[in-house]
């Protein structure tokens, strides 16, 4: 294509692939935040709305995102069972770590397989539920990104093996569990829980139910599950605002190199602008040429961010397990980003060049 | 026979620090459709100032310049730039080509900043490669051509526009006297075949022999009455 802009971009490679890198740059990171934050979420609502108990019973400060204590007695069941329209009580220990591939966390789920499974419609669809202390269950989600089967052996705990004995559906909480005996054997506490799972006869009733709870154990914590286990954007704080703050980031890291991509060149192409103008161009078309070039850059710079993301994102998926979901409003934001950053970096350049002495342009060297 | 570019009483100071130094002072010109004008003088005279002040490119210090009836000096910055943009073409002695476009894609670029709207004239441009020789070097990048190729293209660039006025800035001073010669003809044959109107400054006497006027300039004044040459 004989066309100035297009042959400014291929005359100036190294500029041009800076300019592209740092659009694409932005983009990809809008992209992958975004995109990482609403997957973890979106995992998390799934998982939590299969878990079909309303009530969670524990002692304060049982539980937070990135931790859990163990520190409630399994006595407390039998109690918790003769309350008026508590149908089921399931005790659970759920033990928070950092994920064994260093990146993220990672949930175990510690409870009695057969009363939780039918506490919350859970089947499994392949082997049988876990017996011994060093036997766990996984959802088909964890053994398909992880490519485990029954016999399969997987680290917890560091790296102590533990030998999948069933692949079970729907997802509902951790996608790891084991017996509560094995989970209270390497945790070395006996007789202890996380918290206790209570269904209610009718779901109807939870709140009546909550509130024989309350009365009946009054330094106890007496949540509905749909509290519990909210999204991620409302389980860390700031989150959305950090998200924005990332987002308007990104904007500037694009428009500042473009911005800087763009003024190298157009110290480079000083004389040509001369000429330009001596051919009579006006302000307006020097501007335009200049802010083409960028957009086009931006353009290019923003197909490859989105591929960058996809791949990156597929990849972290594939090595650390974490879930990306991408929604098309984020994908139109980071695209006006790239492209605004874009147009906006090289406008400053492009006024600068519009105002250029035609006579010193010239004679630039 | 029609005036186009009238230069009144032209002056021009420039600030260096806090010193002005005169390049102008004082300098009247007339020049009618279809000459072909040569000026010469040392170098500092004030030669490329005039040039840069008659394609709009400078604005004097005080003096009136008017082009095919529209006044350059009265006009703002932007109106100059259209002015010059309809009724000028520049050649300069280092060709100033786009090095990444063609030649053809050079002489598409001077269209459409002409035309404004994007028009091109194909065949208007054949003729002008036609005339300066240059249509087996069309889609030729500058780096590719000689530098009296590149003359020529630069050439074709001023004059596809159909301006009313040519200024040429040493146009022969980076090439060899073949493709001096070559290029001077050129100018001749535009002048004659198209009426162009050309004012060149040179250092060259043979390249201002073919010029049908020159005229002389020593510290920013004109010191010979202009002489008209019968070619």
């Amino acid at each position: 294509m004989d066309n100035l802009i297009t042959a400014n971009i291929r005359q100036r490679p190294v500029c041009s692939l800076v300019s592209i890198a740092g659009v694409a740059l932005g983009v990809a990171l809008v992209i992958l935040f975004t995109g990482l934050s609403r997957g973890m979420s979106n995992d998390l609502k799934r998982r939590s709305q299969n878990v079909r108990a309303e009530i969670i019973f524990a002692k304060p400060g049982s539980l937070q995102l990135m931790s859990s204590v163990t520190n409630l007695d399994t006595e407390y069941v039998k109690e918790v069972q003769q309350v008026e329209g508590v149908e089921a009580a399931v005790p659970s220990i759920r033990y928070v770590s950092q994920s064994g591939k260093g990146f993220g966390f990672e949930q175990v789920e510690g409870v009695d397989w057969e009363p939780f499974a039918r506490m919350n419609e859970m089947r499994l669809v392949e082997g049988r539920a876990p017996q011994a202390v060093d036997e766990v269950v996984i959802d088909e989600r964890k053994a398909r990104d992880n490519n485990l089967a029954v016999g399969s052996v997987i680290n917890l705990f560091g790296n102590l093996p533990y030998k999948v004995t069933g692949i079970y559906t729907p997802e509902a909480g951790p996608r790891v569990k084991m017996s509560l005996a094995a989970m209270q054997d390497a945790l070395e506490a006996p007789g202890k829980c996380t918290w206790i799972y209570i269904k209610c006869r009718n779901e109807n009733e939870q709140a009546q139910v909550a509130q024989r709870l309350s009365e009946k154990f009054r330094d106890f914590k007496i949540q509905f599950t749909r509290d519990v286990f909210t999204s991620v954007e409302q389980s860390i704080p700031f989150l959305g605002l950090f998200l924005k703050v990332l987002v308007g980031l990104a904007a500037v890291v694009s428009a500042l190199v473009v911005m800087l991509a763009m003024y190298t060149t157009i110290t480079e192409r000083t004389r040509e602008i001369g000429i330009l103008k001596a051919m009579g161009a006006s302000r307006g078309y020097i501007i335009g040429v200049i802010e083409k070039e960028a957009i086009l850059i931006s353009a290019i710079g923003l197909v490859v961010g989105f591929v960058v993301a996809l791949v990156t994102g597929f990849l972290i998926h594939r090595v650390y397990g974490l879930v990306f979901e991408y929604g098309w409003a984020w994908a139109l934001t980071a695209a006006v980003i790239g492209l605004l950053g874009g147009a906006l970096g090289a406008l400053y350049p492009a006024i600068r060049a519009a105002n250029l002495d035609a006579v010193s342009a010239l004679s630039y060297e | 026979m029609r005036t186009i570019l009238q230069a009144e009483n032209l002056e021009k100071v420039y600030r260096v620090g806090r010193v002005d130094v005169p390049a102008l002072r004082g300098v009247s010109l007339d020049v009618h459709e279809g000459e072909f004008l040569a000026i010469m003088g040392p170098s500092g005279c004030g030669k490329s100032t005039m040039l840069h002040l008659l394609g709009g490119l400078l604005t004097p210090t005080s003096g009136r310049i008017v082009i095919d009836d529209e006044d350059l000096t009265a006009a703002s910055d932007a109106r100059r730039t259209d002015i010059r943009r309809r009724k000028i073409g520049f050649v300069f002695q280092r060709f100033n080509l786009f090095p990444t476009l063609t030649a053809e894609g050079n002489l598409r670029l001077a269209e459409r900043i002409h035309s404004a709207n994007g028009a091109d004239d194909p065949e208007r441009r054949r003729d002008v490669l036609r005339l300066l020789k240059l249509e087996d070097k069309m889609h030729h990048k500058p780096l590719e051509l000689s530098g009296g190729e590149q003359q020529r293209v630069a050439l074709a660039r001023a004059v596809v526009t159909r301006p009313a006025l040519i200024l040429a800035d040493e146009p022969t001073g980076n090439l060899d006297s073949e493709n001096s010669a070559i290029v001077l003809n050129m100018f001749q044959e535009l002048n004659y075949r198209f009426n162009q109107t050309i004012i060149m400054i040179t250092h060259n006497p043979e390249a201002a022999a073919m010029c049908r006027r020159i005229i002389q300039m020593r510290d920013g004044r004109i010191v010979e009455p202009t002489a008209s040459i019968q070619v």
